[in-house]
């Protein structure tokens, strides 16, 4: 589905570049749910940015479902970490799930109906006619995600995107997106600076160097389908897991320790 | 997140009826003070370019609920609204290309600046020049002087866009008319109604200044033509004319900003709150 391959970024400037990333390749299939790792200042952001379409990389490849992503393809959709600024103030929380939708030219009725049914996913039904800025930040996010939704995009990036809820919104908001995911049959790329996080939410946890950025590793997560948020992070593979990841991010945090990684 | 009266909900009718009375005598109270200052003044000192109150009512009443409405004030009005229009089409259309384009503002700016430090009376006589004593000439002093607030808030308010929701319409493949109207004129709709707001009043100066010097009808030049023939109440009463027509206008904009600017002012005071 989602193909990155051999992905550079360098930030040309003045007093030298910077190289962001140095050689990123994963592959994601149809409707997986991975996490990216790694630890802050790795690229995480300048990846996603690369993946969505923003920004073009200074050499490789990003196709997805077998094109070539040159600008934003038209089948994915981007949930941002600023949550507040994403969203368009000056419009219902209705109008901002469906002003991506009056782009796509999809008819009135049908469009009512794809923002009810993401409203009603992420339980903002009564809020429809609210503004942003009359929401708490947890609800903000969840506008967010149900435009993302709506918008029925077949990959679903989400670039750290509860850094900024207290713990018991993230927890919510966690499982949400685990609910979502399997609705909607959607390929899911989390990025997150929070390991534990990453292991409870993904099928798969890719691992981030520091900065220069490679893939350090890719770890399966061989956890029961349906996760709890008491009884999955009380699991003893869920520890083993956090702490085999959290070891990784120790590693590549050393820069020596990167480079002879692979 | 409802927006709950702070005030303590005291039931009694009488304590409503007493509240709505002071609040009525707190706007009221100055211009009484004031009108009754000037009244004294004017009987006191008997000096014959200052008549009372009471008279220039009277000549008011008098003077402008006839067919001078028609002759004078509708002509001013139009033109000043005509002009104020004028700018603000122009003022923000440039001010998105020139907000929008770095290159182009690099370019521009400066000439920007010169133009916009002349003084616009001063093009007056030049305008009666070139375009001749007209209402175009009246429309171009108008414009001249109108549209600067107006271009520099709608440039500094495109630039100011959030580059998040850049981002995201970028995202969703929001682009062309929406992405000009739901995004980039949005956006700047604080900043160019603060513009318009400034803009509106110079309009009104310049308005009055245009048919002073060139005009044969009009409120500045009926204010002029009363000045020279000594027909002193009248030229008050056509001060006050224009004060009121300027408290109006205000109150309309005021009225409109509300309605456009309802969102900003709930995040301002989402933003407070928290």
């Amino acid at each position: 589905m989602l193909d990155v391959s051999g992905l550079k970024k360098i930030y040309p400037g003045q007093h030298g570049s910077v190289e962001a990333l140095r050689d990123l390749t994963f592959t994601l299939g149809d409707g997986e749910l991975a996490c990216l790792v790694g630890p802050s200042g790795c690229g995480k952001t300048t990846l996603l940015k690369c993946v969505a379409g923003l920004m073009q990389p200074t050499s490789g490849t990003v196709t997805l479902a077998g094109t070539r992503v040159a600008g934003p393809p038209p089948d994915m959709a981007v949930v941002f970490q600023e949550y507040g600024r994403s969203l368009f103030p000056w419009l219902s929380v209705r109008d901002n799930v469906e002003l991506p939708l009056k782009e796509k030219r999809l008819a009135p009725a049908r469009r009512r109906e794809l923002s009810d049914e993401a409203l009603e996913a992420v339980g903002l039904t009564k809020f429809a006619g609210a503004y942003p800025w009359q929401l708490s930040g947890g609800m903000q996010q969840r506008v967010a995600i149900a435009r993302a939704i709506a918008y029925e995009p077949r990959v679903l990036l989400m670039d750290e995107p509860f850094a900024a809820v207290d713990a018991q919104t993230r927890a919510d908001l966690e499982d949400l997106i685990r609910v979502l995911w399997k609705r909607f049959n959607m390929t899911v790329l989390f990025v997150t600076h929070d390991i534990d996080e990453a292991v409870y939410l993904g099928q798969r946890v890719l691992v981030m160097s520091s900065s220069p950025t490679v893939i350090q590793d890719d770890v399966t997560v061989d956890l029961p389908e349906e996760r709890d948020q008491i009884g999955t992070r009380a699991e003893h593979r869920f520890a083993e897991l956090r702490s085999h990841i959290y070891a990784e991010i120790r590693n590549a945090a050393r820069p020596q320790a990167a480079a002879t990684a692979d | 997140m409802s927006a709950q009266s702070t005030r303590p909900a005291r039931a009694t009718a009488g304590g409503g009826v007493l509240r709505a009375g002071l609040r009525v005598l707190e706007v009221v109270l100055l211009p009484a003070v004031l009108i009754a200052v000037w009244w004294i003044a004017s009987i006191t000192s008997g000096l014959y370019y200052l008549p009372t109150p009471g008279e220039i009512a009277a000549t008011f009443a008098e003077l402008w609920f006839s067919e001078r409405f028609f002759e004078d004030v509708l002509p001013s009005v139009a033109r000043l609204l005509g002009g104020f229009a004028l700018a603000g089409v122009l003022g923000v259309g440039l001010g998105i290309v020139l907000g929008l384009s770095p290159r182009l503002r690099a370019v521009v700016e400066p000439v920007l600046e010169f133009f916009r430090a002349i003084p616009p009376p001063v093009l007056v006589p030049l305008l009666m020049l070139l375009v001749g004593v007209s209402t175009s000439m009246k429309l171009a002093v108008i414009v001249s002087g109108a549209i600067w607030p107006i271009l520099l808030n709608t440039i500094e308010g495109v630039r100011a866009v959030e580059p998040v929701l850049i981002d995201t319409c970028r995202c969703y493949g929001i682009r062309g008319r929406r992405w000009l109207t739901t995004l980039v004129l949005r956006s700047a709709s604080p900043q160019i109604m603060a513009g318009l707001r400034q803009g509106l009043s110079i309009a009104i100066i310049l308005m009055v200044i245009s048919e002073m010097f060139a005009s044969s009808s009009g409120l500045g030049y009926s204010i002029i033509q009363f000045q020279r023939g000594f027909a002193i109440p009248e030229m008050w009463s056509g001060i006050v004319l224009l004060g009121l027509l300027g408290f109006l206008l205000a109150l309309l904009f005021g009225l409109v900003e509300r309605r456009v600017l309802n969102w900003y002012h709930g995040v301002r005071a989402a933003a407070k709150g928290e």
